[in-house]
């Protein structure tokens, strides 16, 4: 199955990949509301995207206390029971990618779903090539 | 819920002196007319002066506005302007700056911060989600930007932006920079002494909460997917990427159009090292890095491994450093050039102005004009990596010679004296940026027509090479003939001056960066048209937006007008361009004769239907135009 794939050398912090996914998602560009967050290092050139990447152990589906969060079997991604959601954070505290955050005020996490198979920040990185969306071990 | 900012324009209006800090909202007439960032900047500009003023006065205005489309997703769009009256050449001046600083005040609801006043310490503005506060600088206030920047993320945390000054600006160099996000310049004119006058460190600000919902989300989506598919397709997309705007520095310098040995050459003997080749065969180039929603990465980042200048690591060099620091002052050593585009970086210095000075003193040095004591134990021949590694300090700091240099290569040649002036390259007190515009008409008339100077950066007009089929396909658009896309003739190039004038005004104006609107043309007229009304809501076609890029550039005549700018032939082109010939390889003699930049400069003046001996738009432009609010301000004070 495809899943998100990060080389943190080749991204640029441009966030155009925030900035889509946050459109793409509520039609406005809220950087705290994208799935796709970048740590910023700017004095040394590094940028380090943080995304769900569909890892094996799913450690936010299994820490769940109330089972709001499961795998959507068609792409893989994470799907959430907002009604189920208690607003915990323990998913955000168990994700060792630090792909999951809470926005101010919200009770449900902010978690890539990726946009039912066809990601909007993959497709704004075409050419620095940072995220990718594809099978593991799969050459460009 | 998400929190959405207005799409109504707002100035954050922030007098130093009274300590006020108050919102005014852009009219729709203003935006329509303006269309937004540099544009509007030039109107509020304008309205504000009503003769000369001393540009570090507190009176003079600081103007940071920035696009229409910054904050979006839209390809290219981080790039927002300073706009002020410049210390350098007491003219009009805008500095058009990328990063991440535009997105951020765009998100936090400011699209232009104008500063006024003099604050009575030094002082930074903090935006923050709470509100705007003047607060103390005093800590850092001599710092360098990395060290400005470090001391504000260890108050308000690591996620803020920041716009500052280094040393150079607190110490009111005029040839002081801007500096956002670290290494991004607004570098030209001076804008840096501007805010340093101002007791003004700094403007931070925090991560921002709010979004920014476009007027028309449907037609917004289709544009701007349908312009960076556009620009995935342009010859120059992998250029870019790969190479960033140093690609061509070898091919320069082997054609002796590179601007060497402070504009007596166009070619150093080895350039090897000088490269972006070269820096990615030899892994120097650890990184790249993006303006806001930028989609080329032109900007390199570069870190020094081996040899005297281990260690040196910066943004860039881009080519106007390399050309500026390297070829100029004939330095072959990228270890030297990176440590010296370094050190401008960190102390707030514009690298061409820099370079202009530096190489210009060797020159003085050369020919024996330089008193020898004032630059005792230093190396200031051709090719010394020591002059351009020690001298940005001295600049900044104004000690010895660099104080001599701080104000810029005409006013060094004032102080120096003898004939150092016919070496100064500059106008009107503006060093030239680095382009060999002997043999370059085009570039020649865009620079002497340019309303800050000697630059490449309000008009640059490369369609006219002619080296990719996007670049002969605009230059048929524009003057019926595919033919023209020669630097070599005169022809037609008031018409390609114009049109890439009135493209560069919209797209500073949108906040777009000049490479998708010059160099590889996916911001077609048409396209920027498209993008301001979905997002504005107001209607706005291909010749509407094409005519507010004319208004800007007039309104910017007329604020010259103002500040005492008046035609001068010896002033199309530095002297050494319009006195000394160069050979390129294949071209011999090449020079900037007074006949041929006064029939190009009156043919522009026709088109421009401005008056062709004096340059002054008269009533019937203005009133073409709508600029009529601006008529008492055609004639010269």
């Amino acid at each position: 199955m495809k899943r998100m794939m990060i080389r943190q050398e080749q991204c640029t912090g441009c966030e155009s990949c925030v900035l889509s996914c946050a459109f793409a998602h509520h039609d406005t560009f809220a950087l705290d509301w994208s799935c796709i967050q970048i740590v910023r290092h700017e004095e040394q050139g590094e940028f380090t995207p943080r995304v769900c990447i569909q890892c094996e152990e799913r450690f936010c589906v299994a820490v769940c206390p109330v089972d709001a969060l499961s795998v959507d079997p068609e792409v893989g991604a994470i799907r959430i029971d907002i009604d189920a959601c208690i607003g915990c954070r323990a998913c955000e505290t168990a994700c060792p990618y630090g792909a999951i955050h809470f926005v101010d005020e919200r009770s449900v996490p902010v978690i890539c779903d990726l946009c039912g198979g066809q990601p909007a920040c993959v497709a704004t990185c075409q050419k620095p090539g940072a995220i990718r969306y594809g099978e593991a071990g799969e050459t460009e | 819920m998400i929190e959405n900012r207005s799409l109504e324009q707002r100035v954050l209006n922030i007098d130093l002196s009274r300590k006020s800090i108050e919102w005014q909202a852009i009219s729709r007439d203003d935006e329509r007319n303006y269309l937004g960032g540099r544009g509007i900047a030039a109107a509020l500009l304008a309205r504000s002066l009503s003769g000369p003023i001393d540009p570090l006065s507190p009176d003079a205005p600081l103007i940071f506005s920035m696009g229409t489309m910054t904050g979006t997703n839209t390809p290219m769009s981080g790039r927002s302007n300073v706009t002020f009256v410049s210390p350098a050449t007491r003219l009009y001046c805008k500095a058009n700056v990328g990063g991440h600083f535009g997105l951020y005040c765009k998100l936090h609801g400011a699209d232009y911060i104008r500063i006024t006043g003099r604050a009575e310490e030094p002082t930074y503005v903090w935006i923050g989600d709470d509100g705007i506060e003047l607060r103390s600088a005093g800590e850092f206030w001599g710092k360098g930007v990395r060290g400005a920047t470090a001391a504000l993320e260890a108050i308000h945390g690591q996620d803020i932006n920041v716009a500052c000054i280094g040393p150079a600006g607190k110490n009111l160099v005029r040839i002081a920079a801007v500096m956002s996000s670290v290494y991004n310049a607004a570098a030209r004119g001076g804008g840096g002494a501007v805010m340093g006058s101002k007791n003004l460190k700094a403007i931070a600000l925090s991560r921002p909460k709010r979004g920014l919902t476009p007027h028309d989300v449907s037609l917004f989506r289709d544009v701007q997917a349908e312009m960076r598919a556009a620009l995935y397709q342009d010859t120059m997309s992998d250029s870019y990427y790969t190479y960033g705007t140093a690609a061509s520095v070898d091919l320069m310098n082997e054609t002796d159009t590179l601007p060497s040995y402070n504009f007596q050459r166009g070619s150093i003997e080895t350039i090897e090292e000088l490269t972006s080749q070269y820096w990615n065969e030899k892994k120097l180039l650890k990184g790249r890095i993006g303006c806001a929603s930028c989609i080329y990465s032109c900007h390199r980042f570069i870190r020094i491994e081996e040899g005297p200048y281990r260690g040196a690591y910066s943004a860039g060099p881009e080519y106007e450093t390399v050309s500026a620091l390297g070829s100029g002052p004939a330095v072959d050593s990228i270890g030297a050039v990176q440590r010296s585009n370094e050190l401008c970086n960190d102390l707030g210095l514009d690298t061409i102005s820099a370079g202009g000075v530096i190489q210009w003193a060797m020159e003085c040095a050369e020919r024996g004009v330089l008193p020898p004591e004032m630059y005792e134990g230093l190396d200031l021949s051709f090719g010394s990596a020591e002059a351009i590694t020690v001298l940005p300090g001295m600049i900044a700091r104004r000690e010895g010679l660099g104080d001599v240099l701080a104000d810029g290569v005409a006013e060094a040649a004032r102080r120096i004296g003898g004939e150092s002036w016919k070496w100064a390259v500059h106008t009107r007190g503006l060093e030239q940026s680095r382009v060999e515009t002997r043999g370059t008409m085009g570039y020649a008339l865009a620079f002497a027509v340019n309303p800050r100077g000697p630059d490449h950066l309000h008009t640059e007009c490369i369609a006219e090479f002619g080296m990719t089929p996007e670049m002969k396909d605009l230059i048929e658009k524009i003057t019926g003939s595919a033919e023209l896309a020669r630097p070599d003739t005169t022809e037609k190039r008031a018409e390609i001056v114009r049109w890439h004038e009135d493209i560069y005004a919209v797209s500073d104006a949108l906040g777009l960066c000049a490479f998708i609107s010059t160099a590889a043309y996916g911001a077609s007229p048409e396209r920027c048209a498209r993008l301001f009304q979905a997002m504005t809501g107001i209607e706005t076609t291909e010749e509407t937006v094409m005519r507010a890029g004319r208004r800007i550039v007039t309104l910017e005549r007329l604020i010259n007008l103002v500040l005492g700018w008046k035609e001068d032939p010896s002033q199309y082109a530095p002297w050494r361009l319009m006195n000394e010939t160069i050979d390129m390889s294949g071209n011999e003699n090449l020079i900037l004769d007074e006949t041929t930049m006064k029939g190009m400069v009156q043919a522009y003046y026709d088109l421009h239907g401005w008056d062709r001996e004096t340059g002054i738009p008269g009533s019937t432009v203005l009133e073409d135009l709508e600029l009529g609010e601006f008529s008492s301000k055609e004639s010269p004070c």
